[in-house]
């Protein structure tokens, strides 16, 4: 297991949340990540495998897969999605609910950043990046290509909080635009039932891209820590209804400690990756643990 | 000891303890807005309890209420009655003297009670180390206790003590005062005075200082809208008709108040009967008279009392009164045998009613012992005394106390008043003086003192420098002279003999030696010579409580005869409450205001005597003294002595002494600081911010 390079105590979201420059913060983050994977066994940037090829002369020994070789008495290499330049498409949500935070980053901050992280660490991978933003639409939209960095870091750091989000819609309406298969990122926060959120992710993944969820969520959201009994006005819908914090906190935890579960079960069965990500996570941590979690998942095929 | 409160009205802040109550319970949804994410979760969590919201932090609402509950429990002034030990100041004990107004007035609206709660507050707020004495007044002052710190002793004292019928005089209760803290040795003087400050008990002529240092406070139980009717005097007029005296009474009413009285009820009642009823209306400030039809004279002595319509000072709303049948005095006038020169005496003698002369005329020489002896006064009008058994009736006769008038003339000379005779007159006669080449003397000197020219004490009461005195006789006398001719010489002396008196007059009263008969003095000053020689007193109608009924003379005014009768034996005095004393021969002090009854000992009622007696009219006016002028006029000014005012000084004091409600402000306070702790500590987790 790669240890945290002593560096990553920077990407402290917070102190990220200061820094101006969205490429420097990705660059930033991807880097000090990209040092932490430096011991890591796994050569090469991309750890996803793709398929097995016939050994050919000239083919790195390293990527052999010996294990098919002990079976079949015969040489395949492995071959990473990394090396084929696949679409990395990175689906924000920027509905009003992604405003919300309790501390110096709310979570669309922290999206921002993930997002742009995940969009350098795919551009250093040769891939073809491109980013859409909704809410209960599409609001922005830059298709993957090897140029459009910088256009996904530029939406990418204009990005508002918009009116009430919904996932079914825009995700439909990338899922119709998407041509070819490659790896989807959806960072959002997910308050819909389980069920409806697999119904619109699955959309996505109609090409066989590779679907990867972030459920990021504010700490506050998470442990309802709240005292002052008050009205609760929704953000995106202006319900309110009056709550004594005391009286609703054990009931809020359960409800939302199941609806995560129910994600995490719902999407895992489909093959789709699930991570939650608080806001108080150092965004390098929440990425290293992800990939890690992903390598090991992908070795396992 | 229990706790109270100088100004109660401030424990209604205590209802302010609703306001952390309704803090608590009642939630302000308008005050506090969340904004949230989504409210997907929260829409699932049963709100059971949005109705009514339980008490959060009941240690936090508790000491929140008693914060406020302390707080108004400071202002509302708490102390603690009877704590002498608490109100003790430092600096040594306390000589106190309470001086409590008794007098009538007191007696109305109430002032009583509220006199004895300020009274009884001074005894509770004593100190370890005071002394208190409680002095009773009204006209005088009475010490009932001595200088004590024994509460239970003063409120004993205090417990016996009732408003009297007596009058207000601040004088001696403030002389008494003075006397005791002058004789204190405790390092705090003071002098309470519980009164209603009537503006006729203080004249500023009593010279009255309390010592430097001490300090007069007082209880203020005065009222500016007091009104009062009263029965202030009367008027009670002899008639005689067909022979049969009858009397008319005439009654004075005084209205002391701002608004006029109307339609208010008079009564006359003799012996417990009403004769007659009248109304009559009385201005604002004003009086009027009413009245009463003549009735016959009863022919025993009567008991009578006007009376009005009870009020708010019933003392003086009776004025009693006693009739006696006329006393006549039987006089027996000597003349001489041609009796022409008794004219003006007799005739001034004949006029009149008060009293009525009853006389006989009676050649000098032909008086006998059955005519001395029947009459109260013996006039020798410039005859020689009798001799033989009518000298000896005479001598005996003044002796048991009747009277000898002795007029010298032209017969009267050394010689005729030779033998025993001449000792019954102070100095042997003496020649004629003959003033007529002067156009005569006059008289000089008049003893105006001396209760024989008692009615011609003020002015325009009788001329006597207008008689001319052509001739007198001479009478060398030093002591016992009444009157002076203007050289001099004695016109008029007194003598005694026995109980009775001889009065020497040195000149006639006829028109031959003056003209003092011709002066409209000479029927006043006749009547006043022989009824004195007499010592015949009129009967007075009533008397004023504290006077002191003269025993040995009684007969005033008495049902039976006996005018100057001397008394060896005591009587059996009945008050007009019904308490019985026996009285020794001397004096009766007059405590009460009603009917005295005189009864000698071992004869039951029979041949008692009754005497009226009414409040002093003076205490009916309620008028007030300004209590600063009081306390300004005995007061020295000086460190500490100022006259201190306080509408309830000694409950007011305690309270200052005790200061209790800085401590409870001091709890207050803490309790704050508690709270603002507590409540910073249990306001805990952060509200929700969102970033927009």
């Amino acid at each position: 297991m790669s240890r945290i390079a002593p560096g990553a105590r920077f990407l402290d979201p917070k102190v990220l949340a200061r820094v101006a420059d969205l490429e420097l913060v990705a660059r930033t983050v991807v880097e000090g990540f990209i040092n932490g994977l430096h011991r890591s066994p796994y050569l090469g940037l991309s750890l996803d495998f793709a398929e097995h090829r016939a050994y050919m002369p000239g083919d790195d020994i390293r990527r052999i897969d010996w294990r098919l070789f002990a079976r079949t008495d015969r040489f395949y290499v492995k071959e990473f999605e990394a090396d084929s330049n696949a679409d990395f498409l990175v689906l924000v949500d920027a509905s009003r609910s992604m405003g919300f935070g309790t501390g110096e980053v709310t979570k669309l901050d922290y999206a921002r950043v993930l997002a742009a992280s995940l969009a350098y660490f795919a551009h250093k991978q040769r891939d073809r990046v491109g980013l859409v933003t909704f809410d209960g639409g599409v609001v922005a939209f830059v298709p993957p290509s090897a140029k459009h960095l910088d256009a996904v870091l530029h939406t990418l750091d204009r990005m508002r909080p918009g009116g009430p989000g919904a996932l079914h819609e825009p995700l439909s309406r990338v899922a119709e635009a998407t041509r070819r298969r490659g790896i989807v990122v959806l960072v959002s926060d997910l308050y819909e039932e389980p069920q409806q959120v697999l119904e619109a992710v699955r959309s996505l993944g109609h090409k066989g891209s590779d679907l990867i969820v972030f459920h990021v969520l504010d700490p506050a959201e998470v442990h309802f820590p709240f005292q002052e009994p008050g009205g609760y006005e929704d953000l995106e819908t202006g319900e309110r209804i009056p709550v004594v914090p005391e009286q609703v906190r054990d009931e809020y935890r359960r409800l939302m400690a199941e609806h995560v579960a129910a994600l995490r079960a719902t999407l895992g069965a489909q093959r789709i990756d699930y991570t939650l990500v608080e806001t108080s996570t150092p965004l390098d941590q929440a990425l290293f643990a992800y990939l890690s979690r992903r390598e090991r998942t992908v070795r396992r095929r | 000891m229990g706790l109270t409160f100088l100004v109660p009205a401030f424990l209604a802040g205590l209802a302010a303890l609703a306001i952390p109550v309704a803090i608590h319970l009642v939630y302000r949804q308008r005050h506090v807005s969340v904004a949230f994410p989504s409210l997907m979760f929260l829409r699932k969590v049963p709100f059971r309890s949005m109705r009514r919201q339980r008490l959060r932090d009941r240690a936090l609402f508790a000491l929140r209420c008693l914060g406020l509950a302390l707080l108004a429990l400071a202002f509302a002034r708490p102390f603690l009655e009877g704590a002498s030990r608490l109100a003790a100041p430092a600096g040594g004990g306390r000589e106190l003297v309470v001086l409590l107004d008794r007098s009538y007035s007191m007696t109305y609206a109430g002032r009583w009670d509220r006199a004895v709660q300020a009274a009884r507050a001074a005894i509770e707020g004593l100190g370890p180390d005071d002394l208190a004495t409680l002095v009773a007044f009204d006209e005088g002052a009475q010490a009932l206790t001595e200088p004590s710190a024994d509460a239970g002793r003063l409120r004993a004292a205090l417990e016996s003590v009732r408003p009297g019928a007596g009058a207000t005089r601040y004088g001696p209760a403030l002389k008494l005062a003075q006397e005791r803290l002058d004789s204190s040795e405790r390092p705090r003087r003071e002098a309470l005075l519980i009164t209603d400050f009537q503006k006729l008990g203080w004249d500023g002529q009593d010279e009255v200082r309390l010592p430097e240092g001490a300090v007069l406070r007082w209880a203020d139980l005065s009222a500016s809208d007091a009104a009062n009717v009263a029965v202030a005097d009367l008027l009670l007029q002899r008639e005689l008709e067909g022979g049969r005296e009858r009397v008319s009474v005439s009654a004075r009413l005084t209205n002391k108040g701002g608004r006029p009285a109307g339609a208010v009820g008079v009564s006359l009642e003799v012996d417990g009967r009403v004769l007659q009823n009248e109304k009559v209306e009385l201005p604002a400030n004003g009086s009027a008279t009413v009245a009463f039809a003549a009735f016959p004279l009863p022919p025993d002595t009567s008991r009578g009392t006007v009376r009005v319509d009870a009020d708010a000072l019933p003392a003086d709303d009776a004025f009693h009164f006693t009739l006696s049948p006329g006393q006549d005095v039987p006089v027996l006038l000597l003349d001489a045998p041609r009796g022409a020169r008794s004219l003006y005496l007799s005739r001034a003698l004949a006029i009149g009613n008060r009293p009525r002369f009853r006389l006989k005329t009676v050649r000098a020489g032909q008086a006998g012992a059955p005519e001395i002896e029947a009459a109260s006064a013996v006039v020798l009008n410039d005859v020689p005394p009798p001799t033989g058994a009518a000298a000896r009736a005479l001598k005996r006769k003044v002796e048991a106390g009747a009277g000898l008038v002795v007029v010298l003339g032209e017969r009267s000379t050394a010689a005729s008043w030779g033998g025993e005779a001449a000792a019954w007159l102070p100095t042997p006669i003496g020649a004629t003086v003959d003033r007529a080449v002067e156009r005569g003397a006059s008289l000089a000197y008049l003893d105006r003192a001396h209760p024989l020219f008692e009615p011609f004490r003020g002015p325009r009461t009788g001329d006597f420098s207008s008689a001319r005195f052509l001739r007198y006789r001479s009478l060398p006398a030093t002591d016992g002279v009444l009157a002076r001719f203007d050289d001099g010489s004695p016109a008029l002396v007194e003598t005694k003999l026995g109980g009775g008196r001889i009065l020497v007059w040195t000149s006639t009263l006829d028109v031959t030696w003056n003209d003092l008969a011709l002066q409209p003095v000479f029927l006043p000053f006749v009547h006043q010579l022989v009824k004195h020689a007499s010592g015949h007193a009129e009967g007075r109608p009533w008397r004023t409580v504290g006077e002191a009924l003269d025993l040995s003379r009684f007969g005033e005014g008495a049902s039976s005869a006996g005018a100057g009768a001397a008394r060896t034996e005591g009587f059996l005095a009945v008050s007009p409450s019904g308490r019985k004393a026996a009285v020794p021969p001397g004096s009766l002090e007059l405590e009460e205001a009603g009917f005295y009854e005189l009864r000698r000992p071992g004869r039951g009622g029979e041949g008692a005597w009754s005497v009226a007696v009414n409040a002093n009219r003076a205490e009916s006016d309620l008028s007030v003294l300004d209590p600063e002028e009081l306390a300004g006029a005995v007061t020295v000014a000086g460190a500490g002595a100022a006259a201190a005012a306080a509408g309830a000084p000694t409950t007011e004091e305690r309270e200052q002494r005790q200061a209790l409600w800085r401590y409870v402000l001091m709890g207050v306070f803490v309790i704050l600081v508690v709270e603002t702790a507590a409540a910073h500590r249990l306001s805990g987790g952060t509200a929700a911010r969102p970033r927009r």
